[in-house]
């Protein structure tokens, strides 16, 4: 009995095993096909992103093919969870390029795992593509191997100083994770605020998944904030004004987007959530690209994509990535490819909102690409900025109140 | 700092190291008669807080009931983990048996963040400033946080240490030969210490995800405060369990103003190490534990 079943799931892997080898082969009847690897965060602390953000590189592709592939190449798409943790992101991306053969890894979220995951590909001949924000990964640019969808960190950090001075606050202190986020945000706050000529009243910067912050809370609330600046993400926001709130802190709070939230709310109350002004980059709403997003988006997830930016940023990876791909031509490496992202997404050139639209007109000359996400105008980084939204939670509902340019 | 600022402090430490202590004393009963670090102890935390959580939230019914219905469906899985693993190990090495918990704690993890996604969840309690008792604050939650940790340790060292049930745990304990030649029936101090373990848990659990949030990570995010605290007490010790717990959780609070936050994990090791070279087999364990 024993026997069989273990024959006949021998069989099964090998049959299993023969028919992705032969995949391939059938498929590249004429040029062969573009792989691309999607490494989303589908658990951890970027879970609430990445399942919208593995379906938008998805639906981004099938657009690609629908239109005839990019340089005639069909795109096919990859999966691999990066567990919003470094260790993870590595063994994943190493897999998608040993295995799987992908000419890019897209998708990565957090700053820890895009750092780590940079160097690998680049060393393998690989574009990345990434949504994470640590000030570090400008520097790993590499010629053109390594984009940013997302503004840093430290552009983040001078929106929210730039709001606070708006504000009138006087006296903010810094709390941040202890990671390449947290310490890019406080750090790009403090030397925006210093050198508008302010002080910065403290400053923690806390290690993840602890079961209580009330000591790091006691310590920053003697430095008597009137506001306190947030590097954080919703798990330990939650924990922290929960405490603060406890502690008989009134002042206010001033956090990205992903930390004050409905979650934010529906845990703490409106009472305690009153005021606290959100940072949030936010998608090009009256662009052709995001509305062409919006609408796979809703079918594949049942929500707005206005709510998952990062998703928004996933598909213009694609896109992107697609046109660059279709004027470096059908047999151009990685590198040739990312030499020409700014050829179709940078200004001077035609502006287009999708890729059919773009394919046909690169045949006349340069293109810009304006995408889901954003302008997506790419410096010498790889970086784009970004718009901020501002918004307020009053009465236990989030306010937009202004845009604040990065 | 003033003294207001340091009491403060120790009270965050005796809050938070009520819970690793209550932890701690669930997984040195099972080092102390499966013989085992069982890695599983975070995730029965765990389970034992989204039990909790759908009786509470989901089921409208009152929070000690609801923690009552977690303990009693945790110490049942706790049961079935061994009644289909560890059973199955009774004379393997701890290394085999370490291993298969870590097992088991993925297949509850697993289970977990498919069936209630990873999202966080809350109990939601109205919240409440705490009280000033002379600038040292307390938090109405935190005194039921210890309170209750403190009246389950006190039931579970009363069962241990009146009950003719706590007398046979502690012989096999001791001593699983002699104590089988004393015609005390293993497997039936098997059932218990499981029973109780995956009890002690889910109360560990339910008090975490009251003062915190409950996600499927939760128990597996302390694991390592737990671990320490276990060793810390002299493995497999009841009593050192619940005081390493309090040590663990005062001592990083106290030295986290001076060597920053971020090192708070670090204290905890460097306690631990430097306890080590003064008394390797921890602060209560017995020369026959470290053999």
């Amino acid at each position: 009995m024993v026997h069989l079943s273990r024959r006949r799931f021998a069989a099964s892997i090998a049959s299993l095993a023969a028919s992705t080898a032969f995949l391939p082969r059938f498929a590249g009847a004429q040029a062969p096909e573009f792989r691309i690897g999607a490494l989303c965060p589908i658990t951890g602390a970027g879970a609430q992103y990445g399942a919208g953000m593995q379906r938008a590189i998805q639906f981004a592709a099938n657009q690609v093919n629908a239109a005839g592939g990019a340089a005639g190449r069909q795109l096919r798409v990859f999966t691999e969870d990066d567990q919003t943790q470094p260790e993870a992101g590595v063994l994943a991306a190493k897999k998608l390029i040993e295995v799987n053969q992908v000419q890019a890894v897209v998708g990565t979220w957090a700053s820890g795992v895009t750092l780590a995951v940079i160097p690998m590909a680049v060393r393998a001949n690989v574009l990345a593509m990434n949504v994470s924000g640590a000030p570090d990964i400008s520097a790993l640019h590499n010629d053109g191997m390594s984009w940013r969808f997302h503004p840093t960190n430290a552009e983040f950090g001078k929106a929210f100083a730039a709001v606070c001075a708006k504000q009138g606050y006087k006296r903010p202190a810094l709390m941040g994770f202890n990671n390449a986020f947290g310490l890019g945000l406080t750090g790009g706050f403090q030397a925006a605020w210093e050198k508008g000529g302010g002080t910065i009243a403290g400053r923690v910067i806390y290690e993840p998944r602890r079961p209580s912050y009330r000591g790091e809370v006691q310590e920053i609330l003697r430095a008597k904030p009137d506001v306190i600046v947030m590097g954080s993400y919703l798990a330990d926001t939650t924990l922290i004004m929960r405490e603060a709130f406890q502690e008989g802190y009134e002042g206010r709070w001033i956090m990205p987007g992903w930390s004050a939230n409905d979650q934010l709310v529906a845990a703490l109350g409106p009472q305690a959530t009153e005021g606290v002004i959100s940072m949030d980059t936010i998608p090009n709403e009256g662009s052709g690209a995001f509305k062409s997003f919006d609408d796979e988006y809703k079918r594949a997830m049942n929500v707005s994509g206005a709510s998952n930016v990062f998703a928004a940023m996933s598909y213009d990876m694609v896109i992107s990535l697609a046109l660059a791909l279709e004027a470096a031509g059908p047999s151009a490496s990685p590198r040739e490819i990312g030499q020409k992202m700014r050829l179709v997404a940078n200004p001077d050139g035609t502006k287009v909102y999708g890729f059919a639209e773009g394919k046909d007109a690169l045949k006349r000359g340069k293109i810009n690409y304006e995408g889901a996400s954003g302008a997506l105008d790419f410096d010498e980084f790889g970086d784009v900025k970004g718009n901020f939204l501002m918004s307020v939670i009053e009465k236990g509902r989030l306010v937009r109140k202004d845009v604040v340019a990065g | 700092m003033d003294i207001v600022f340091i009491a403060n402090l120790v009270v965050a430490g005796i809050v938070e190291g009520s819970l690793i202590a209550l932890a701690a004393l669930a997984m040195t009963l099972v080092f102390g008669v499966a013989r085992f670090p069982n890695a599983a102890t975070g995730d029965f935390m765990a389970f034992g807080a989204y039990a909790a959580l759908m009786a509470y939230a989901t089921a409208g019914l009152p929070i000690w009931l609801a923690a009552a219905i977690a303990i009693a469906a945790t110490a049942l899985l706790a049961l079935v983990s061994y009644r289909f693993v560890f059973s199955k190990l009774l004379n393997r090495s701890p290394v085999a048996n370490l291993l298969a918990s870590i097992g088991v704690a993925l297949i509850i993890r697993s289970a977990l963040s498919w069936y209630f996604g990873s999202a966080q969840r809350t109990f939601s309690f109205p919240l409440v400033r705490s009280m000033n008792l002379g600038g040292i604050r307390i938090h109405p939650t935190d005194l039921a946080v210890v309170g209750v940790a403190l009246a389950a340790m006190l039931v579970v060292f009363t069962l241990l240490y009146v009950t003719p049930l706590g007398r046979r745990m502690r012989a096999v304990a001791d001593n699983p030969l002699l104590a089988r030649a004393s015609g005390i029936r293993s497997a039936y101090v098997m059932v218990a210490l499981w029973l109780i373990a995956g009890g002690v848990s889910a109360l560990a659990g339910v008090l975490l995800g009251v003062k915190a949030i409950v996600t499927p990570e939760m128990g597996f995010d302390v694991l390592l405060h737990i671990f320490t605290a276990t060793v810390l007490g002299g493995i497999g010790n009841p009593l050192g369990a619940v005081v390493g717990g309090l040590v663990i959780g005062i001592a990083q609070e106290l030295a986290s103003p001076i060597v920053g936050a971020s090192y708070k994990l670090a204290v905890g090791f460097v306690v631990l190490v430097a306890l080590l070279l003064v008394r390797p087999q921890g602060l209560f364990g017995g020369a026959e534990v470290t053999r």
